[in-house]
């Protein structure tokens, strides 16, 4: 009787620490990760290292050729255009257009207007600019640009057996505005290979 | 019998290494003017290596540099795989102004490449900011 009691008592002892192993902690494990970095996730969707890499060059691709500098005054005045997403993701476009304005901004070679096109506050703007008028009396004077930017997102898909590839196409155009004469335009791609597992769902 | 087994046997070994010799070797060929007329701004590097092993896959041959828009820094690093098949690494560019301080930029993030055996390729970027005088590369697998 004392040794099935031992007996059970050990089983129990084994058996407790395996089952902790395989159930784990309950409690979620949340660490933070510098979303630039390689420990981020790498989906086939467009993620923001893909955002940030397409930003980056299409910026060093406009600063290299040099259009901006031909503008009638400095700095250029921008008006940014719409963006057509062609792909099959809901995103904000400003995911791509935001790091371009910045970085555009951070040149110093470059004004973005927001009393048109995609300003991001062109409503405040506009109301102020009426505020501006009723207050003064004069009409507001607004400066107009001297290029539009224009951007275009599109996606191709191709399946060989269970590889699957996206290919993301970040395309951009800018307009000079007297002339309508797109002065530079560059794309870059992104493509991606995804595996399905053989056995799953 | 016997002799018909080691015969097998020995031909499988030796399709198994030249296979493995052989490989699925992507190396890269090229074709470029004997004289270039390209006159690069080469920049005097220091390089650290913490990985030994990326040092002997991936090499920095050269940096140079230029200025473009009138004032903005400009790098290129020429990168070459030393490897006979295609390699995948990473890198990015910091950018430090004249008093040392970091430049930060929101696109500043790492970059993959991949490299094509024994390929030679070029990476670059430009400084978002005049104020950007020097530059790091980091390079990663």
């Amino acid at each position: 009787m004392t040794t099935l009691r031992f007996k059970t008592l050990a089983l129990a002892g084994v058996l407790a620490p395996v089952a902790f192993v395989f159930t784990g902690c309950a409690s979620n494990q949340v660490r933070t990760v510098d979303s630039k970095s390689p420990q981020a996730i790498n989906t086939s969707e467009i993620n923001p290292q893909d955002w940030a890499n397409a930003a980056d060059q299409l910026v060093g691709s406009l600063l290299s050729a040099g259009p901006l500098d031909k503008a009638p005054s400095q700095p250029a005045i921008l008006a940014v255009d719409r963006i057509i997403n062609n792909t099959t993701q809901q995103v904000d476009t400003d995911l791509l257009i935001k790091k371009i304005r910045v970085a555009l901004t951070q040149t110093g070679k470059v004004a973005v207007t927001n009393t048109m096109g995609l300003g991001e506050r062109a409503v405040v703007a506009a109301e102020a600019a009426e505020l501006d008028e009723m207050t003064t009396g004069k009409k507001a004077k607004v400066i107009a640009p001297h290029f539009t930017l224009y951007t275009k997102l599109i996606e191709q898909n191709q399946r060989i057996n269970s590889v699957t590839q996206r290919t993301y196409t970040f395309q951009m155009s800018l307009v000079a505005v007297k002339t309508g004469l797109t002065v530079w335009e560059d794309e870059r791609e992104i493509a991606k290979q995804s595996k399905k597992a053989v056995m799953g769902w | 019998m016997k002799s018909a087994s080691r015969l097998l046997a020995g031909s499988l070994f030796a399709a198994g290494a030249l296979a493995t010799l052989s490989g699925c070797a992507t190396n890269v060929n090229t074709v470029e003017r004997a004289q270039s007329q390209a006159t690069p701004d080469y920049v005097a590097d220091k390089r650290v290596v913490t990985d030994n092993t990326l040092a002997r896959t991936v090499r920095v041959n050269s940096v140079n540099q230029a200025t473009v828009s009138g004032n903005l820094l400009k790098v290129q690093a020429t990168l070459e795989n030393l490897k006979n098949n295609p390699r995948t690494i990473r890198y990015k560019f910091e950018w430090i102004d004249q008093t040392g301080m970091a430049v930060s930029s929101p696109n500043e993030t790492w970059k993959t490449l991949i490299v094509q055996g024994r390929e030679t390729t070029t990476i670059s970027s430009v400084a978002i900011s005049p104020r950007a005088v020097d530059f790091i590369l980091k390079l990663s697998e």
